[in-house]
């Protein structure tokens, strides 16, 4: 009998993998989570794209052809809107897990790629919520992009690029769509299977090398049943979640007559808050990657020790853990005053 | 450990199964999509999903060609009611004077070139019905607040660039009174402001009405009460037209909602009601003779026999309801048909004009009514200030008048060969009135 290759599914699922850390009540299954919503955001989004039409006349239209046309349109776009945001949330948590419990100890390298997939998410986030193209999301892309103008320099040439002339409009929506259809999604993509592949690479989930005597290994049929049970929850509460509460949607975008004031989408209210009392360029682009700058560095930084690796709240990771919350809470609590005006 | 661990994933299988199979119960639930693309914007509109059965609001607004935005505003891909309505021009009513412009206007439709007679909207907001300029001006005349009876304020301010008649005025301010006006003026601007075409007519039987160009075109029963087809509208709930249907075949009972329900207490500045009318819908199973003179009959009014028996619009215009672009002082000025338009005098018989161009407003007129038919060689009454009666028609031999409203026709006797004693400098409507008077029997 011939020797049977291990297939890419063994791959991803080796037999090395320790059984403490594979426990569901270590990852939470957060990365796993992130990345079967980001499958089900390409699937639906794909279906969506039979129907969009990223131009100012056809836009709104499309998506209400979607919304109340097509059948199963409604499940397809509620879904969508759903596991987008569903997907900002559960990227902040693994982020969370990742920081409080050392696990980017010994392989810094993918805490930087996991960055990148941070500000893909928030910014394919950011780009569909313009695609709807209605009243609130068209004017806070007009809010949004202004912000590129307030950098100094190179803010004007960086802001016709990105709108595709002096003003938002049709060019901004074409580029705007291409963005989150192919040029966002595509390196979301390459990067979830770096992400992933490097997690391979690195030996599997994070763990700690006990002190004496083998492991404990988990067996290949318990990952896959954890996995399944995370997947269909996820699934089962997503949907649920689209039968009962409906995308938004408001009036149809018209560039002509301004709404009383534009409303970030909720993973960017925390930067609309700031920019109520800061000038733009600080509170609106200084402050952001300042923040993103130092979540990046922190492993690099004020987390240096290889060891604490799995372990909660570890002695060593003190003061990365620390600024980690603090960012966080008071990201939330801006988040919280934007959500409650 | 294992075994509960496999409870949980067929647990969860089921969970995703379920949540799966309620989604799909969700769509087959949904109700049939009726979708329509009208012809005038090529744009798909689904409002008769839900509002399916509404009446087609006139022959000239075909919804096949106009759809329901085109006039209505909102959202016509939207399902959700909210979204639908929301932008909506005049919320329930796209003729308010606040939007018509919008709603009803445009070179092609309502706000058009006033020689072709398509200015309705630029007319109506000038004419007398809209400004309400007359009362204001006698008011503010009687109470010193002015010194002449010429109009200087409207409810709203207008503007006229283009005056015509020597009665006319070129604008109006906005009727705000001051503090230091007299009493009777503050008080009559709080109680009186409510019978012209922008004003909420009060809510309660007889009275029930809609706003601008729908005030007159939109047929409201005297109970209020939709009897139309399209299941959302209330059919309990009072305040709406009787029908989603706009006609110029206006029967008296349409004016009445304004006209002829009550008189103004001057001394007091108040509007006292009619008491003799019987609760609306009782008089619906009435022989529709009696409750006509029931309902039109005012003790104090003289009235001759075709203003029992005729429409208000058979005799009055289109230019004197809906105004001719000037702006007047007085319901006198605008107001100018007389028995003699159609009667004649003892010395002359009515004037006549023949249609000779296919575009005259008149065949367009007689199209849009649909109870009277007009063609081109055809000779009807002119009148004075030049407008042609397409519903009084010269049959070869007599005069032919047929009623807009429910095509009826009448011969229309003439002044001239009669025994009428009138004095030639008499020939206002009151001197007609002394002798054709029709009152009923005091009861």
């Amino acid at each position: 009998m011939a020797h049977k290759r291990p297939n890419f599914f063994y791959h991803l699922h080796p037999p090395t993998l320790p059984e403490r850390e594979a426990r569901f009540g270590y990852t939470f299954g957060l990365g796993g989570i992130s990345l079967l919503l980001f499958l089900v955001l390409g699937v639906t989004g794909v279906l969506e794209m039979f129907i969009y039409v990223p131009t100012l006349t056809d836009a709104a239209e499309s998506v209400r052809q979607i919304t109340y046309l097509a059948p199963f349109g409604w499940l397809l776009r509620n879904m969508h809107y759903w596991a987008g945001q569903m997907m900002v949330g559960v990227v902040i948590l693994h982020m969370a897990r990742v920081v409080l419990s050392g696990g980017y100890k010994g392989r810094r390298f993918n805490w930087l790629i996991g960055m990148a997939l941070l500000a893909l998410t928030l910014l394919l986030d950011f780009t569909g919520y313009v695609l709807r193209w209605d009243q609130d999301t068209a004017w806070a892309l007009v809010t949004g992009t202004n912000l590129v103008n307030t950098i100094p320099g190179i803010g004007p040439a960086l802001y016709r690029v990105l709108v595709g002339g002096q003003a938002v409009g049709q060019a901004t929506l074409l580029r705007f769509y291409a963005w989150h259809v192919i040029g966002l999604a595509l390196v979301a993509a390459v990067f979830s299977g770096w992400h992933s592949f490097r997690v391979r690479r690195d030996g599997g989930i994070s763990h700690a090398e006990p002190a004496g005597g083998p492991t404990p290994r988990a067996g290949r049929e318990e990952l896959v049943r954890t996995e399944s049970i995370a997947a269909l929850l996820t699934l089962a509460a997503l949907v649920g979640l689209s039968i009962f509460v409906n995308a938004p949607l408001g009036p149809a975008a018209n560039l002509t007559v301004p709404v009383a004031e534009a409303r970030a989408p909720w993973f960017f209210l925390w930067v609309q808050e700031l920019l109520r009392s800061a000038p733009a360029f600080l509170a609106g682009v200084l402050v952001p990657l300042a923040v993103f700058t130092l979540l990046s560095v922190l492993p690099y930084v004020l987390d240096r020790r290889e060891t604490g690796i799995g372990e909660w709240f570890n002695r060593p990771g003190r003061l990365a853990q620390g600024l980690f919350l603090a960012i966080v809470i008071a990201v939330s609590a801006l988040t919280a005053r934007g959500l409650l005006r | 450990m294992s075994a509960r661990r496999n409870l949980i994933l067929a647990a969860a299988a089921i969970l995703l199964a379920a949540v799966l199979l309620a989604a799909w119960e969700h769509q087959v639930g949904q109700p049939p999509v009726k979708m329509i693309i009208p012809t005038l914007t090529n744009r798909p509109e689904l409002c008769l999903t839900c509002h399916d059965g509404i009446e087609e609001i006139s022959a000239s607004h075909p919804v096949a060609a106009f759809g329901c935005t085109t006039c209505h505003g909102g959202d016509g891909m939207a399902l959700d009611a909210d979204l639908a309505h929301a932008g909506m021009h005049g919320g329930r009513n796209p003729a308010d004077l606040a939007v018509v412009g919008v709603a009803c206007g445009g070179a092609n439709c309502h706000s058009g070139d006033p020689a072709a007679g398509r200015d309705h909207i630029q007319r109506v907001d000038r004419s007398i019905q809209a400004t309400y300029a007359g009362a204001i001006a006698q008011v503010r005349h009687a109470f010193g607040a002015q010194p002449d009876l010429t109009a200087h304020m409207g409810v709203h301010a207008v503007q006229d660039d283009q005056v015509v008649s020597p009665d006319a005025v070129p604008s109006l301010t906005a009727f705000a009174p001051s503090a230091t006006d007299p009493q009777p003026v503050q008080q009559f601007s709080v109680n009186c402001l409510n019978c012209h075409l922008w004003a909420q007519p009060a809510a309660k039987p007889y009275f029930y009405r809609s706003t601008g160009c729908a005030t007159c075109h939109a047929l409201y029963d005297n109970d209020g009460l939709y009897k139309g087809g399209d299941p959302t509208i209330s059919h309990t709930e009072p305040g709406h037209a009787s029908a989603h249907h706009l006609t110029t075949a206006v029967p008296y009972t349409q004016c009445d909602h304004c006209h002829n329900r009550g008189n103004y207490n001057l001394p007091h500045m108040a509007f006292v009601e009619r008491t003799d009318l019987a609760p609306a819908p009782a008089a619906e199973t009435e022989d529709a003779t009696a409750r006509r003179l029931a309902e039109y009959y005012q003790p104090i009014g003289q009235f001759t026999r075709c203003e029992w028996e005729l429409d208000c619009v058979d005799c009055h215009t289109a230019r004197e309801a809906m105004g001719d672009g000037d702006i007047y002082s007085s319901q006198a000025d605008a107001q100018y048909i007389q028995c003699r338009t159609c009667h004649g005098t003892l010395t002359e018989p009515p004037k006549l004009a023949a249609i000779t161009d296919p575009n005259d407003v008149a065949l367009r007129q007689a199209q849009v009514n649909g109870h009277y038919i007009l063609q081109v060689g055809d000779q009807v009454v002119v009148t004075d200030r030049g407008e042609k009666l397409g519903q009084v028609r010269w049959s070869g031999d007599h005069l032919v008048q047929t009623m807009k409203a429910t095509g009826q026709t009448y011969s229309v006797p003439l002044v001239q060969g009669s025994a009428c004693q009138q004095k030639p400098d008499e020939q206002a409507s009151r001197y007609c009135h002394a002798c054709h008077d029709h009152e009923l029997q005091a009861p």
